[in-house]
């Protein structure tokens, strides 16, 4: 932030980063100043965009099965992100389970018991097939190509951010104890 | 110029805080499911035809296979399997369960149920006003993912009384589990 004001017109410099972050909220954050005349000096300030990728989910999701004939459980989430892409880049999300259900006895995920489908991406292409969720695999949820963005509409997705349903199915075998199982699924964004 | 540094500062803090959102690189959820009590049953056989073997008023025979699937709860769960004839003989002059032509002409079955069940004992008596045992099961009992087998053999009264010509009967069964 320069600052010229009042009686004290020396020139005030912060670090570098606070500079370029501050410079962005410029022209919200004016000085307030009372009427009294002062001078002004401009300095140009740019910024390299660099390619990024965040994302949110729910913290939590429970299956159930609709009636009582060992019909599969079902559930779905909405998966939220935000990419920008280089020319030659990509990004990616996947998932992936960190172990196995918890406790023994119900679920196995190595039985291949859980699998999800993808709906329509917000940005980039979703996964065309039910995907089997097991541990220490990623499974390919959304692809993202060069040059992309989050937002804004034109070559950016229209919507900030964009999402992704996914659809979840466990197979609902008589084999299962009866109990409350869990697992926990990571689901992470790569940028290149 | 005191006053407008405060100013200042205080907007870089609220700015700082906006761009602190939940998203990241990677984020977790955590899956759940609860795993109740369940029961479901086929019958394998849509009509079971009952005959004679002979011309001399021996018994009419048949069985009616099924296939079930249960899982009860761990601890103190129970299951069963019935049946009911939930609709009588007809037309009438022929056998009926609920009023049989004679005293003692009777829709009896013996009953063969897989593991984890329990076949009912011995010889059971159909009737329309209640149900009558299949099989049972107790606690932590799960079948095959694909089901287990089982089996009805059923034995009509051989009554002269009765009319010649075809009569139907419906015969529901039930399964349950806690």
């Amino acid at each position: 932030m320069i600052c010229q004001c009042g009686r004290d017109k020396h020139l005030r410099r912060w670090s570098v980063p606070v500079a370029l972050l501050y410079a962005a909220t410029f022209v919200v954050f004016s000085c307030s100043l009372s009427g009294q005349v002062y001078g002004y000096a401009t300095q140009g300030v740019s910024v390299q965009l660099v390619s990024a990728g965040v994302l949110s989910v729910p913290a939590n999701l429970s299956l159930a099965a609709a009636g009582s004939t060992f019909n599969n459980f079902t559930g779905s989430l909405t998966v939220n992100y935000k990419a920008r892409t280089t020319p030659s880049g990509s990004a990616s999300l996947t998932v992936q389970a960190n172990s196995e259900f918890s406790p023994s006895g119900g679920p196995l995920l190595s039985n291949g018991d859980l699998t999800f489908t993808c709906g329509s991406a917000g940005l980039g292409s979703s996964c065309a097939s039910a995907q089997t969720v097991n541990t220490g695999v990623s499974r390919t949820i959304v692809t993202v190509g060069s040059n992309a963005c989050t937002g804004g509409g034109g070559s950016c997705s229209s919507s900030d951010p964009a999402s992704v349903q996914l659809s979840f199915t466990l197979a609902n075998s008589p084999q299962l104890k009866t109990g409350a199982y869990s697992t926990s699924l990571l689901f992470t964004i790569s940028v290149v | 110029m005191k006053k407008v540094t405060h100013f200042c500062f205080l907007g870089l803090i609220v700015f700082l805080g906006k761009t602190q959102a939940q998203f990241a690189s990677t984020g977790t959820t955590t899956v759940s499911v609860t795993v109740g009590s369940e029961a479901a049953i086929q019958i394998n056989t849509a009509t079971t035809t009952l005959t004679t073997a002979a011309t001399t008023f021996a018994d009419y025979t048949g069985t009616t296979n099924l296939t079930y699937k249960i899982r009860t709860t761990q601890g103190s769960g129970t299951g069963a399997i019935t049946l009911r004839v939930t609709s009588d003989f007809s037309p009438a002059g022929g056998p009926s369960v609920a009023s049989p032509p004679t005293a003692g002409d009777l829709l009896q079955y013996t009953c063969t149920i897989a593991s984890p069940g329990t076949a009912c004992a011995g010889t059971q008596t159909a009737s329309t006003g209640s149900d009558t045992s299949v099989g049972t099961f107790g606690a932590d009992a799960r079948s095959a993912a694909a089901g287990n087998s089982g089996s009805v053999a059923w034995t009509l009264t051989n009554d002269p009384v009765y009319k010649t010509g075809t009569y139907t009967a419906t015969v529901t069964f039930t399964i349950s589990a806690t």
